[in-house]
């Protein structure tokens, strides 16, 4: 429709605008500083083009993605089954959500020497906290869905002789999913830190955390803050892309 | 399909909302309760449904116990039943995927019903996109394609502006006739149970008692109520409703009822 169109221009219109600012202000700072703590946008930008045609720079994206997708993935298959199940069952409810308020409290990157030593150095640790931090708002999002889905719709899967699969599958499922989204979007901005925070600490093989903590230990402000570029544009670009895109296929029917 | 409630009582903690209720419903029968708002009538249906359990006393379909729900009791909402992400053949078709038929099939036979009920080129609408009225076309359409041996009906045009009521009732009215299912409608609306009910219960306040039963069976049905001028007054009066009095008084009696 004609509205959500417009909405969309002037969305778009407004992340030009911030881009726009921020790279201004990055720019001011760097006519200001010397070149070796802070470099031009443009040199940024350079090295940006010279990493998208080195090897490495796959390797530790591919890296880094991969413990996205397992961490994040898991997070979102659990999350939505404990959701389900703690919405459903009452004696789970409230226990379990009294859990996740104080668990999700702790940074998920506090776990990381705990799992460091539990699981051994490697990629597991860090999938496992990109999970922690993406669990809670999904589980939260999901268990609050299901306890508000309206009892007339479940009533009416029950005189149509709906099996409990498929009263999961085809009523609670699409019910939830409004506010699945929205937990996944949040989930995802915490697993995308967790992700980026682990990689600099654990350090453990090629990944974009990695790459940014050692641009810093050998003093190379140009890594650095081309790998905050690239840290932001995907982060950008799988929210506001992919996950919004997402959103308006499985949501079709509010945004008519 | 015969529906028999005997010595039927529900109450919900201290409150009593149905007290040793017992009445037959012959196959094919097509039973209006009739009374105020919140006398326990709807949780008789939602009974007959098998949606909620007597506390004491046994209901029965088909000389089988009511335990539990069953396809071929099926349950027309008072509104908000339809699923907001279906279209609306999508929300008739489910109610057969429910049984599972294959999902071709379902949509090809929801459009024939949605036909029927007058909404054929809205079948790709979803319910927020078309007005009340059409929205219980479309439920009306979901219990029927089913092909339910007892349809039951909780308040079902209880939503809807009066003409649009009216229209709804000859939908409805037809759709029986062809597919004769047994019939329970739930209302508060006493022209709606003359229209098109055998047999009316009318129903006291709380706990639901029944205060007369009129059988109807050889009225015309028909929007021309005239025929049933008596028996309305009759009812009207039953329920508290003062029939020699102005209206207006009428409504302030009704209210101090």
């Amino acid at each position: 429709m004609s509205n959500s169109q417009t909405m969309g221009v002037a969305t778009k219109r407004a992340y030009v605008v911030a881009i726009a600012v921020i790279l201004f202000f990055w720019q001011v700072a760097a006519w200001f500083l010397p070149d070796f703590l802070m470099p031009d946008v443009h040199t940024a930008i350079l090295r940006l083009w010279e990493e998208l045609n080195s090897a490495e720079f796959y390797e530790g994206l591919g890296n880094s993605m991969t413990r996205l997708g397992a961490g994040y993935g898991a997070a979102l298959f659990f999350g939505i089954l404990l959701g389900l199940v703690g919405g459903t069952i009452n004696a789970v409810r409230s226990p379990l959500k009294a859990a996740i308020i104080i668990l999700q409290s702790i940074p998920s990157i506090a776990w990381v020497p705990l799992f460091l030593i539990l699981m051994g150095f490697g990629n597991l640790p860090i999938i496992v906290v990109v999970a922690i931090g993406a669990f809670f708002p999904t589980a939260l999002s999901v268990m609050n869905a299901t306890e508000s889905v309206e009892k007339v719709h479940i009533s009416a899967a029950r005189v149509m002789g709906a099996s409990k699969v498929q009263m999961l599958r085809r009523v609670y499922f699409p019910a939830v999913t409004p506010e699945l989204i929205t937990g996944a979007q949040l989930a995802f901005g915490n697993a995308w830190r967790a992700l980026i925070s682990a990689e600099m600490i654990v350090g453990f093989s090629a990944g974009l955390g990695k790459s940014l903590a050692y641009s810093g230990e050998i003093a190379d402000m140009t890594g650095v803050m081309t790998n905050i570029l690239v840290i932001a544009i995907l982060a950008a670009v799988i929210d506001q892309v992919i996950l919004e895109r997402i959103k308006h296929r499985l949501l079709r029917y509010q945004y008519l | 399909m015969e529906l028999t409630f005997s010595d039927v009582t529900k109450s919900f903690g201290d409150l009593n909302v149905i007290e040793y209720f017992s009445t037959t419903i012959r196959t094919g029968e097509i039973v209006a309760l009739l009374g105020p708002s919140g006398c326990g009538k709807s949780t008789l249906l939602h009974m007959l449904a098998g949606l909620q359990t007597p506390s004491t006393g046994t209901l029965t379909a088909g000389g089988k116990r009511i335990e539990k729900p069953s396809p071929e009791r099926t349950l027309v909402f008072q509104e908000h039943a339809l699923y907001p992400w279906l279209t609306l053949a999508g929300n008739v078709a489910l109610a057969l995927e429910f049984q599972n038929t294959p999902k071709q099939v379902a949509l090809a036979e929801a459009q024939k019903w949605l036909t029927k009920v007058e909404l054929a080129g809205f079948e790709h609408y979803y319910p927020h996109q078309v007005s009340g009225g059409m929205r219980q076309r479309c439920a009306l359409a979901r219990a029927f394609i089913a092909r339910p041996q007892v349809l039951l009906l909780d308040e079902p045009f209880g939503a809807l502006d009066a003409l649009t009521r009216m229209t709804l009732q000859s939908v409805l009215k037809d759709l029986i006739e062809e597919e004769r299912p047994t019939v329970v409608l739930v209302t508060h609306d006493v022209d709606e149970a003359l229209y098109l009910a055998d047999r009316v219960l009318v129903f006291s306040n709380r706990p639901a008692t029944v205060l007369s039963e009129i059988e109807l069976g050889h009225m015309p049905k028909t929007h021309d109520l005239s025929a049933f001028a008596d028996i309305r007054r009759d009812v009207l009066n039953k329920l508290g409703i003062d029939t020699d009095t102005t209206p207006a008084q009428a409504e302030a009696i009704g209210e101090t009822v």
